[in-house]
């Protein structure tokens, strides 16, 4: 078995260094390869963003494409499968892919990316919000077209304290995902900048779990009930938790992070109030921009509906600020467009500015819009940006 | 036995005949040589060392391993542990031993490790589980992929619990993966003609006669089960490499079962069918997804709905059973010259009469 593996070894290295180079991409116009999941759980995640962002490619195209080339769509399918994304990867980087699109999710979309990087090529990720999803779990020419989860949780917090006057602050981390402790991260470097503001209390429970009957004995036995808990939780288990928090009677305000935006989900509570969601564009048709309750007129166009929560809005500021790198390159060469997203700072796009450095391709800064929700009805009611981004140094750490 | 030829002179190409076809898959990628073609081949390659790993416990001692994925498991966090880059580690898995913090290997020595470690790992379980038999040690096999699994899951600082493990060396080149296959098989067939083999078969075939002729049964399931989890740790090893990331689920109930249809459809007991299952499975399910994607047949477009393959694979897996329950080879190696058949499937008589 030894010798035999060793042989293999031997055979590998001569073959990896006879392994030719990917083909060259066709001249006469640029490919955007969309290695998402077309079925599967995620095909939820990925659709709505991929949307968005075949919505801008054809606006570029109407207005006469990218360097006076018309941009072509190549599509693979992940299928959800972690093996089957590195296929989507590499089959959307065969057909001549300039830009690939991976996955919402980070571990979903990492294989992808992974064969991206290996082959050159600059990859997005619609959605991921973790800071893995970039320079730090892919490499230098990997991005991020959302905002990072622990920006949510510090805007919320610095927001609440600003506005709300909140002081005592209560924790309540689902422990599902990478999202729920990103925000959570966030809410924990934001706190201690707060002068007077406290952590009361903080607890764990898991999105799945039936009842968090016991972790809201504990809020309740608190001597006080805390101005604001900070709620760091998903679909589907954070609607449930939502209720029961309200059943026991408890009325502090209720802070979240985007990922309970979006109003499907609230004729499940419907007398809920006093609770807050940072939100990069609203869905509710009341955004402060015309232009983006134009896109979501645009987007009802084309898709026949709605846009159901602002996940869909990163994928139209993913295209839009890769087709401004490119223009400004003059090439769809992978380092110069690398560059060119790494000189952008506060780069306005429809859903807020957008900054890219060498060290961090994701945004630890970010204007979010303040979504609250009385008496079942979502609405804008502020718009906020944390006064100071979160460092490299402390998300890495995370 | 006089005059009969050695059981090495009547087999031996069995394993020739499967390395002839996993060689056909390597020049089909050499010809074809685009990026996801090579990378189906190479899955399949994976594939093969999976079952043919599934095989040389299942195939010889006749218990249903549940639990093999687990083992895969290990291996794929042993190559990544060993073959990442000392920064990454350092930064996300800070509580691996200093030695492997500092260091990295070259995957060829990931590779090795998976599956020492791997079978390491299946010895000490499997001496305890060897001890049981049929349906209990079934169950058993499976609690011990849950308890894997759950450790790697939650194991935050080692294995990065459910987070994405990346950073692993990524291997595009379907060499490898080739020699590992062949390896395998070849792993596997020198085990079933041995003497353990020979014995462990004998133990499924008839356990009391076994026994009673002094075929010491838990040992040499031992010996099978060892053998088996250190394949199972390469195919994880491969895996990661082909794929350059890994989590806990990838390594769960869904890898266990196609692994395990794969084996069943192509025929529990012949090592041909451990191969034949995957590669055929394999093609079928490709076909499907060319066809999700469409195919233009005569100028018209035609196209399966997506997620059509998941169910057309599993009604191709009844259809199989239902006329080949023992299924596609029948139980039987593939040799040369094909041997003539009795009514019965079974091996016709020599002519001069003496049995078999």
């Amino acid at each position: 078995m030894k010798s035999f593996l060793q042989l293999g070894l031997g055979a590998a290295l001569g073959a990896l260094m006879l392994a030719a180079p990917a083909a060259m991409a066709a001249g006469d116009k640029i490919v955007v390869g969309f290695a998402t999941a077309q079925s599967g759980f995620m095909q939820a995640y990925d659709k709505p963003a991929e949307d968005a962002a075949r919505i801008r490619i054809d606006e570029i195209n109407k207005a006469g494409g990218l360097l006076g080339k018309q941009i072509e769509i190549v599509a693979a399918d992940t299928k959800t499968d972690r093996a089957e994304g590195a296929k989507a990867g590499l089959e959307v980087i065969d057909k001549g892919a300039d830009l690939v699109v991976v996955s919402c999710d980070y571990d979903f979309g990492a294989p992808a990316a992974l064969a991206a990087e290996a082959a050159g090529k600059v990859s997005f990720f619609l959605c991921a919000e973790s800071v893995k999803a970039g320079i730090q779990g892919v490499g230098p020419h990997s991005f991020s077209a959302s905002v990072l989860a622990a920006v949510q949780g510090a805007t919320m917090a610095e927001w609440a304290y600003n506005k709300k006057n909140a002081r005592t602050f209560y924790r309540l981390l689902d422990t599902w995902t990478e999202y729920n402790k990103g925000i959570c991260d966030g809410f924990d470097w934001q706190l201690p900048k707060l002068k007077d503001a406290r952590l009361v209390g903080e607890d764990t429970f898991k999105n799945d779990d039936a009842s968090i009957a016991a972790q809201i004995t504990r809020i309740k036995s608190l001597p006080q009930e805390p101005d604001a808990i900070m709620l760091c939780t998903m679909m589907p288990g954070g609607v449930s938790a939502v209720k029961q928090i309200r059943a026991a009677g408890i009325k502090s305000m209720i802070l979240n992070g985007s990922g309970m935006s979006g109003s499907y989900w609230l004729s499940a509570t419907p007398d809920l109030s006093n609770f807050f969601v940072p939100d990069q564009g609203s869905v509710h048709g009341d955004d402060p921009n015309p232009k983006v309750n134009e896109f979501n007129a645009m987007y009802k166009a084309a898709t026949g509906s709605d846009p159901s929560s602002q996940y869909v809005y990163p994928g139209y500021v993913m295209i839009d600020v890769w087709a401004k790198a490119v223009e400004r390159a003059k090439s769809t060469d992978a380092d110069a467009v690398v560059a060119e997203l790494e000189k952008m700072k506060d780069e306005p796009t429809l859903f807020g500015p957008r900054t890219f450095t060498a060290e961090l391709h994701h945004q630890n800064k970010g204007r979010y819009l303040i979504t609250a929700v009385e008496n079942g009805k979502a609405r804008v009611v502020d718009e906020w940006t944390i006064s100071e981004p979160i460092p490299v140094d402390y998300l890495a750490s995370k | 036995m006089a005059g009969r030829p050695s059981i090495l002179a009547r087999t031996w190409t069995t394993p020739v005949i499967l390395i002839i076809i996993l060689a056909a898959l390597q020049l089909a990628a050499l010809a074809v040589g685009s990026g996801p073609f090579n990378q189906t081949i190479i899955e399949i390659f994976i594939r093969v060392v999976l079952v043919v790993g599934l095989y040389v416990f299942i195939g010889n001692s006749g218990v249903i391993s549940f639990g093999h994925i687990g083992f895969t498991c290990l291996g794929a966090y042993m190559t990544a542990w060993l073959t990442m880059l000392p920064a990454i580690k350092k930064s996300k898995l800070k509580g691996l031993p200093d030695i492997i913090l500092d260091n990295k290997l070259a995957y060829g020595w990931g590779l090795l490790a998976a599956v020492i470690f791997a079978g390491l790992a299946a010895f000490v379980a499997g001496k305890v589980l060897m001890r049981l038999s049929g349906i209990a040690a079934s169950i058993a096999t499976f609690a011990v992929l849950a308890v894997i699994i759950q450790v790697y899951s939650n194991w935050d600082s080692v294995t990065g619990a459910q987070s994405s493990v990346v950073g692993i060396p990524i291997v595009r080149v379907v060499w490898p993966y080739f020699l590992c296959a062949g390896a395998a098989v070849l792993v596997a067939y020198a085990h079933q003609i041995s003497r353990s083999g020979l014995a462990l078969r004998a133990a499924r075939d008839e356990a009391t006669a076994a026994a009673a002729s002094g075929v010491d049964i838990p040992r040499e399931r031992l010996v099978a089960f060892t053998i088996s989890g250190g394949i199972m740790g390469l195919g994880g090893a491969l895996f990661a490499h082909s794929v350059g990331v890994v989590t806990p689920d990838t390594f769960y109930l869904g890898l266990t079962f196609i692994t395990l249809s794969m084996l069943v459809v192509g025929g529990m007991n012949s090592l041909s069918g451990a191969v034949l299952g995957v590669v055929i499975l394999s093609i079928i399910i490709q076909l499907l997804r060319w066809m999700e994607k469409g195919v233009d047949i005569g100028g018209a477009s035609f196209a399966l709905p997506l997620g059509v393959q998941e169910i057309a694979i599993g009604a191709v897996m009844i259809v199989i059973l239902m006329y080949r329950p023992a299924g596609l080879t029948r139980n039987r190696e593939l040799v040369w010259p094909p041997r003539k058949l009795s009514p019965e499937g079974r091996p016709a008589a020599p002519a001069d009469g003496k049995t078999a």
